[in-house]
């Protein structure tokens, strides 16, 4: 108990510092071009810990995380497309809406696990776009929806962006910290032990898709409003995948391990883009080495490194007494 | 009406065959691994660009091109499963990621790899493959029918009865049953799980490279041409009941004539959706797919 309590102590003032980071970053970046590069990551930055809560903390490996971007982008389009709704209620109407239908999806998929569990919100998640994409009376398809923006000056949605990412971690780290955050990765480590130890297993996978869509809609829903656009193709698998790869390269089931990974992946994908454009490459191949060799992501690098030598051995064996 | 009742039924059918050949490599793989291999698609997608360049490129005559691609896919396949899923067979990876997620993880991101390796590589232009035979259309009683497809059809209904058979009574092909029964059991019994996983994989590769190759000349190859096909196998493989050989090929023919009738009767913007829609019923109320095969058999 007090362990878990202090590591997630350890990664919530790594975060803090992180943010802290991205929070002074303006002074030193000043072009349009660079300030848009960062709201995207902190976009993807919310999108990567909500599926890290759902995924990394409590095993639910859901593959529709841009999905419920889309809908959420999608609801405070819809609503400021036909009734001309102020920005706010969208967004507020877009986090609803996508968590009840986490909460949804996640009573549905309540039996499933792993490979079924994945096909199964892999399968939700390419109807929600294939609905929204034909639904053309409706969504205007393909061609996408224009949406009204917010604010007018880039810094000013970069601090926005950057509230919201402070709120959804700082309220993840609550999470986390209590109870909650024992009993998500109780159920993770083993389920059925959990439910004979009373942890509610029921109840608390679906909070974890219901809240965790529920920051998804979130973020999908301020992007379309800083985009001035929204359209199907923010729920492609590729989106997906790119979360994945953040998560995974970050550090999957650690608070700052998402933070990371979101920053790093996308603002070095955007450098990378002037040589050649191997970004993808070369990330696709550090997912596949990391999940092998390194499965506690950069995050557990950092965390191996501060902790004294004869520490070391103990967090590598770790994982050894883990479900199999 | 007739006509068209059975042009749709044909159409239907040719598409399900070319699903099967994907669906039963895939089915192998869950049935010999408990995983999905969500780079399946990406084998198909490897096979039509080998084809397309081994038999443009190279100059190679297309008959000859085509045992290529079967070959290359082994290849991959045999790769994949050294180089990536041999953790799986320990019971943990490194330092502790669960299996399932591992499995995910690893072939989600072969797949990304895959995809962009080729678009960096060879380029995001369509590519058609050359034509199998030099007749291009022709009718039998009221089915009209390209030549390519038709042709295409009937060797992958050989591939599927002779790789069927081969599973059903060779040697090797009773290992690998006997290692989707009982992987703790066959090993006892002094087979090589190792190798019959490598086998698995191997044929797997083939047969969606082989899909592939096959419809290069009627698809237009583009990196990302396997994500489709790719899903449709999962639902197949789902609604035949995970693992299930026959099972995977009596679903791939059904969701290809379901298909083909649905695009028509029920609605031609959302036909890429019924199977979804029915994979997501099959796999809450009838996890066991169609046939009902509780126990593990392939």
């Amino acid at each position: 108990m007090t362990n878990a309590r202090t590591r997630v102590n350890i990664e919530f003032a790594a975060t803090g510092v992180i943010l802290l980071i991205v929070a002074l970053l303006p002074l030193a970046v000043s072009n349009d071009y660079w300030l848009g590069v960062l709201i995207v990551s902190m976009y993807f930055a919310m999108c990567a810990s909500a599926w890290n809560v759902l995924a990394g903390y409590a095993g639910q490996f859901s593959l529709a995380p841009a999905a419920f971007a889309m809908i959420g982008a999608y609801t405070t389009g819809l609503l400021a497309y036909h009734s001309g709704a102020p920005p706010w209620i969208g967004i507020l109407a877009a986090v609803v809406v996508s968590s009840l239908i986490g909460l949804v999806l996640g009573r549905i998929v309540l039996r499933l696990s792993g490979p079924y569990l994945a096909l199964t919100t892999l399968a939700f998640a390419e109807i929600m776009r294939a609905v929204i994409s034909n639904s053309i009376n409706i969504t205007r398809g393909d061609l996408g929806l224009e949406v009204p923006g917010i604010l007018q000056s880039r810094l000013g949605w970069y601090f926005l962006f950057l509230a919201v990412l402070t709120l959804v971690q700082a309220g993840f780290y609550f999470l986390l910290r209590a109870r909650a955050g024992l009993y998500l990765q109780a159920i993770r480590d083993d389920e059925i032990g959990a439910a004979s130890r009373g942890v509610e297993v029921v109840f608390w996978k679906t909070i974890a898709f219901a809240l965790s869509s529920g920051v998804c809609g979130l973020a999908g829903a301020l992007y379309g409003h800083f985009a001035h656009f929204v359209s199907p193709e923010l729920g492609l698998i590729s989106q997906t995948g790119l979360v994945i790869i953040m998560v995974v390269i970050g550090g999957m089931g650690t608070l700052a391990g998402p933070l990371i990974g979101a920053f790093l992946v996308y603002a070095s994908s955007e450098m990378l883009r002037d040589v050649g454009g191997w970004q993808l490459v070369v990330f696709a191949l550090l997912v596949i080495l990391f999940a092998r060799f390194f499965s506690e992501g950069l995050w557990g690098f950092v965390r191996r490194l501060g902790l004294p030598r004869n520490h070391r051995a103990l967090v590598a064996g770790s994982g050894a007494e883990r479900k199999g | 009406m007739t006509t068209l009742i059975i042009d749709l039924a044909v159409t239907g059918l040719i598409t399900g065959l070319f699903y099967a050949l994907m669906a039963v490599g895939l089915s192998l793989i869950f049935g010999i691994l408990r995983i999905v291999n969500f780079a399946h698609g990406e084998f198909y997608m490897v096979g039509a660009y080998a084809y397309t360049l081994i038999s443009l490129v190279l100059g190679v005559p297309v008959w000859l091109a085509l045992p290529s691609a079967f070959l290359v896919g082994a290849i991959l396949g045999w790769a994949t499963e050294r180089t990536l899923m041999r953790p799986l067979y320990a019971g943990y990876t490194s330092w502790g990621l669960m299996r399932d997620e591992y499995a995910v993880i690893v072939t989600f991101g072969l797949s990304l790899l895959l995809i962009n390796l080729v678009d960096k590589i060879i380029g995001p232009y369509a590519m058609r493959g050359p034509s199998l035979v030099s007749f291009s259309r022709m009718h039998i009683g009221p089915v009209f029918m390209s030549g390519d497809r038709l042709v295409a059809a009937l060797i992958a209904l050989a591939i599927i009865v002779a790789v069927s058979l081969f599973i059903r009574y060779s040697f090797w092909g009773k290992q690998i049953r006997a290692v989707a029964q009982n992987r703790l059991g066959a090993s006892l019994a002094g087979i090589d799980t190792a190798r019959a996983s490598s086998l698995v994989f191997a044929l797997a590769g083939a047969l969606a490279a082989l899909s592939g190759a096959l419809l290069s000349p009627v698809i237009n190859a583009t990196p990302d041409v396997g994500i489709f096909p790719a899903i449709k196998s999962y639902v197949i493989v789902v609604l035949g009941g995970m693992g299930s050989i026959p099972g995977s090929i009596v679903a791939s023919l059904m969701l290809g004539v379901l298909e083909s009738f649905g695009a028509v009767y029920l609605s031609y913007q959302y036909r890429d959706t019924f199977g979804l829609v029915l994979l997501i019923l099959f796999l809450l109320f009838r996890p066991q797919g169609l046939f009902g095969e509780k126990g593990r058999e392939v």
